[in-house]
């Protein structure tokens, strides 16, 4: 386990750099202008266009978004594991030097579960509930790294003890049926990091759990991330989780991005017109919502969104539609990205950004 | 096993000027546990979703229930309604006793009781016929209470459909063809069809993407000032409760453990639960991550509930009594009611 | 709320210009998309317009046996007969028109047999659920349990023993109508266990639950909620059951114990399949018919399944 840390320390820090605050550290994932498609392919659905992020190592990304915004799809499209029949039709995915989208399936098997990881939404659908816990995830020891059963099971076993599992040793014969779903999310958590995979795709990891266990598991995730300097892509809809758990923040919307950069400044100084609607339309349950004396209640400013979700499918900014601030322009043009700040990176033609005439 | 089970002291009511609309008294709910043999059954125990609480909802407030799975909140929401029939206890909805209407089974009585109070539910996918178009999603509450002439039910479909915020014109349309948030208006639109005094609101926005929440808690205030709608809002995302709310009750694994004024339970939890559930959601803002009160362990099974009181396996300041005596909901200064031996 | 499906990409109700009209309407789209369904639709509209128009373009009457003296019995196909003659000097195409209307009429008679009892049997208990459940369910288990074919032989035996001297012989068709009756009372069971499956999937539906909210009776509930929800399954499993009846009546010509009076399928095979080397197109030819009624009312409910299921792939 302590070379786990080691290692992961290792692959974290560049050579010859400085703890926290140093120049960063090297790139992991690039995403190039992604675009994925479905069917019918003589007028495909344009389900994510043109989409571009960087995961650097030791850091999470967090890409936010509502339904259709395209973040789940991007994210299994780097694993390649897209729902037939989805396709990757444009773009580049570089990990570790190479172009994970112009790989085969074959190719792929070789690093899903060893350099790449997955953790899924439901705990309780990505466990087979005919084997035990420990006969799952010894096998995928087994497969990648050739161990036998007796060392893979100890393996598994260490893991559980760092996931929180506790009495771990007897966990490994329990079936999935038997355990809680936070139980069951730490052994999801546990078979990601079982061959120390350069980086971890968590979709929507906490939103099945209860509010209590999801706290409990985000705590658990920060700590991986410190102890083992752990890369991870973490989508969520979710500002509050994304709030405490990423480094960084992608905001999606309708297959399209919308601005990148760091937490802090995202959330400070929110630049796109749709991440403005989002952050301010959102109930917190730190503000107290005033009633006035004849029991009329403050409402939640929804600028920014429409009645009916709609999105302009003129080919531009997709967001135009119920854009408080579209100019003509923007149903047109896709907002390239154009950078505000340092690190911090907007698609909008209000902000800033240049625009290229879409395809519609 | 005999547990000292004293009975909840009545929370103080504020407006002494408006009479509770609702008021539940010692609602339990519980179900038998079967151990099937081969020619019979025997009850080898029982679990009690819903274990004895009490409450009362006033007329035009909102009072919420939070918490998690397991807890009870929306069984009790379908004890109220009749959906299922409570164990015990006592449910009186403005004049009404509830529980003796349904089972004296007279279909009048029935219906008016009906009438007064109604439901929203979570999915807004499931709650709806996929089979019937809008205007027949609508018409039916109008025809079984007969309360248009079946001439006039156009005229009220459109009328509730822009009420909620939604184009008459979309009348004849199936519920597929519509978005979650929208279909959640049709659902909301069905249950104002009857004119109820009482909406019981059972997680309405939870399935809903964010930026479609605002506007559905939006209506939802909206229709409540206009309506003078009472309001039992179910829900385990605080900060939609937070929003909606003017009192807000606390369940755990089948009971009530605190209960209150939305803003003093907020800024004082006075039970443990309390604290560890508003300190674990996290906040959309990065600067602002309180520490959090810890909380260990799962939620122990319904079939096994603890002894004593129901969190003392997972609460950090549990002592000995805990385990022995089931703490009394009590209200020391009147409005905020808790059930701890050791509270904050 | 991780729905990448692409509904969530066009949330907004279609525009006006193409309104879409229904789970009916949907549904037809969706089967017409389907080619086995598509397939299975033609071969039966083709079996159904024979049965309605043939009779009236036949060349033969069915019981005209004058082909005997030309071209002679068990002429090979030829342009007087298309499908030759059989062993007793029928015209085999005619005989195999007027077929149709049998079949038919023992497919579609014994399934609607079926499916009442059936849905009535199946939804009362899946409804009602407890004792009532019970009760019937043993009593479905006896008649799925209980040997149809021996059955119905034995009855059709009996029966024609039965009525010699009694005004029952002069009965028209009276043969038939007991077969269809038999068929369909032993084809019910499985109708029962489906109807009943659904039935209990659908109570449990928040959709029904709200309308008891809203105080609607059970009767409501049944006829009007659950019942047109349950039926995309029911139609299904009606018309795989379409092509098993049709073919166990001609299971049951085959072995003789057919109505003489009419012209059925399997009869013509019971009648034929002797002289299969001799006169191959005799037996070929109904079989051939029977293949592909059955097969065809199999590929339409191929069709409906994945027509009514919204979930099949894009």
């Amino acid at each position: 386990m302590t070379s786990l840390a080691a290692e992961r320390r290792a692959a974290a820090a560049a050579p010859g750099q400085a703890e926290a605050g140093a120049p960063q550290a090297p790139v992991l994932v690039s995403v190039e202008n992604l675009r994925i498609r479905f069917p019918p392919w003589n007028a495909p659905l344009k389900v994510v266009e043109d989409v571009s992020y960087q995961v650097r190592s030791g850091e999470t990304m967090g890409i936010v978004g509502e339904s259709g915004s395209g973040k789940t799809l991007s994210s299994l499209a780097i694993l390649n594991l897209l729902p037939p029949p989805a396709r990757i039709t444009g773009g580049r995915i570089l990990f570790e030097g190479e172009d994970l989208a112009a790989k085969s399936q074959a190719q792929m098997q070789k690093l899903r579960g060893r350099r790449l990881a997955m953790i899924f939404q439901n705990p309780g659908y990505s466990l087979n509930p005919l084997l035990t816990v420990g006969a799952q995830l010894a096998e995928i020891l087994k497969i990648h790294e050739k161990l036998p059963r007796a060392a893979a099971l100890q393996r598994v076993e260490e893991l559980f003890r760092l996931v929180g599992i506790t009495d771990p040793g007897s966990r490994l014969s329990q079936y999935p049926h038997e355990m809680s779903g936070g139980m069951k999310q730490r052994v999801c958590i546990a078979r990601a990091l079982l061959c120390n995979p350069a980086l971890v795709l968590a979709d929507e990891p906490t939103t099945a759990l209860d509010v209590t266990i999801q706290a409990q598991i985000l705590d658990l995730l920060e700590e991986l991330k410190q102890r083992l300097g752990m890369s991870m892509i973490f989508v969520t809809h979710d500002m509050g989780v994304v709030a405490r758990i990423a480094d960084r923040i992608t905001v999606m919307y309708a297959g399209q991005v919308c601005e990148t950069g760091d937490k802090q400044a995202v959330f400070a100084r929110p630049s796109h017109p749709y991440t403005q609607a989002l952050l301010a339309s959102t109930p917190r349950i730190d503000k107290s919502y005033a009633v006035d004396p004849q029991g009329r209640r403050e409402r939640l400013p929804t600028v920014g969104l429409a009645a009916t979700p709609g999105q302009s499918l003129g080919g531009g900014c997709r967001f135009a539609g119920r854009c408080p601030e579209a100019m003509p322009e923007c149903s047109r043009l896709v907002p390239q990205a154009a950078a505000i700040e340092p690190g911090r990176v907007v698609h909008c033609l209000k902000r800033g950004s240049a625009g290229v005439p879409g395809h519609g | 096993m005999a547990e000292t089970l004293i009975a909840p002291a009545p929370e103080a009511r504020q407006r002494k000027h408006t009479k509770p609309l609702l008021s539940v008294d010692g609602l339990v709910k519980s179900y038998p546990l079967h151990r099937r043999g081969l020619f019979r059954q025997t009850v080898a125990g029982e679990i009690r979703a819903v274990n004895d609480i009490s409450f009362s909802v006033d007329e035009g407030e909102t009072l919420s229930i939070v918490g998690e799975s397991g807890c009870g909140k929306t069984t009790a929401a379908r004890s109220i309604l009749h959906l299922v029939a409570p164990t015990a206890g006592a449910i009186r909805l403005g004049e009404s006793d509830v529980r003796a209407t349904f089972q004296r089974d007279r279909r009048p009585e029935v219906l008016a009781l009906r009438r007064q109070m109604q439901y929203v539910f979570q999915d807004p996918y499931l709650s709806l016929n996929p089979r019937w178009s809008v205007r027949q999603i609508l018409s039916e509450p109008l025809r079984v209470h007969g309360l248009v002439p079946a001439g006039q039910w156009d005229g009220a479909v459109e009328a509730l459909l822009e009420r909620v915020g939604l184009p008459a014109e979309h009348a004849d349309r199936y519920p597929h063809e519509f978005s979650g948030g929208q279909r959640q208006r049709i659902g909301i639109a069905r249950a104002l069809a009857v004119e109820p005094r009482l909406l019981i609101c059972d997680e309405p926005v939870s399935s809903l993407d964010v930026s479609v929440r605002a506007q559905i808690l939006n209506l939802l205030a909206e229709l409540q000032e206009e309506l003078k709608l009472s309001y039992l809002y179910i829900s385990h995302d605080l900060s939609s409760v937070r929003f909606l709310s003017n009192r807000i009750a606390v369940m755990y694994l089948g009971n009530l453990v605190e209960i209150g004024e939305v803003d003093e339970i907020f800024a004082r939890p006075r039970h443990h639960y309390t604290a560890a559930l508003i300190s674990a959601i996290p906040v959309p803002d990065p600067a602002r991550q309180k520490p959090r009160d810890a909380i260990k362990g799962e939620i122990p099974s319904v079939v096994r509930r603890p002894s004593g009181c129901v969190f003392h396996t997972r609460c950090p300041a549990a002592l000995p009594v805990c385990s022995q005596a089931v703490p009394p909901l009590a209200a020391p200064d009147g409005t905020h009611a808790f059930a701890c031996h050791n509270p904050r | 709320m991780t729905d990448q499906t692409l509904a969530s990409h066009v949330p907004a109700p279609k525009p006006a210009a193409k309104p879409a009209r229904g789970i009916w309407r949907q549904g037809w789209q969706r089967f017409a998309r389907s080619r086995t369904g598509m397939l299975g639709l033609a071969l039966v509209l083709l079996v159904v317009a024979t049965a309605l128009i043939g009779p009236f373009l036949a060349p033969f009457d069915p019981q005209d046996q004058s082909p005997m003296l030309d071209p002679g019995a068990k002429a090979p196909p030829s342009w007087t007969h298309p499908l030759g003659t059989d062993r007793m000097g029928y015209d085999v195409l005619s005989r195999l028109i007027y077929g149709a209307p049998t079949a038919l009429a023992v497919g579609l008679g014994a399934m609607a047999i079926a499916s009442l009892i059936g849905v009535l049997v199946g939804g009362f208990a899946g409804y009602r659920g407890g004792t009532t459940d019970e009760v019937l369910m043993r009593f479905t288990d006896f008649f799925l349990v209980v040997p149809m074919f021996v059955v119905i032989l034995a009855v059709v035996r009996l029966l024609g023993v039965a009525i010699v001297n009694t005004p029952f012989e002069s009965v028209p068709y009276l043969n038939l109508g007991v077969i269809i009756l038999l068929i369909g009372v032993f084809s019910w069971a499985p109708i029962a266990r489906m109807t009943r499956a659904e039935f209990l999937r659908l109570k449990h539906q928040e959709f029904v639950e709200a309308a008891r909210c809203i105080g609607a009776t059970s009767g409501d509930i049944l006829f009007r909620h659950i019942l047109p929800n349950a039926l995309p399954s029911l139609i299904v499993i009606i018309a795989l059951g379409i092509g098993g009846a049709v073919l166990a009546e001609a299971m049951i010509g085959f072995l003789g114990f057919g109505d003489p009076a009419a012209v059925s399928w399997g009869q013509l095979l019971y009648f034929n399949y002797e002289a299969l080397k001799v006169a191959p197109w005799a037996s070929l030819s109904p079989g051939l018919a029977i293949f592909v009624t059955v097969l065809g009312f199999n590929l339409l409910a191929d069709g409906l399944t994945d027509a009514f299921n919204p979930r099949a792939k894009a």
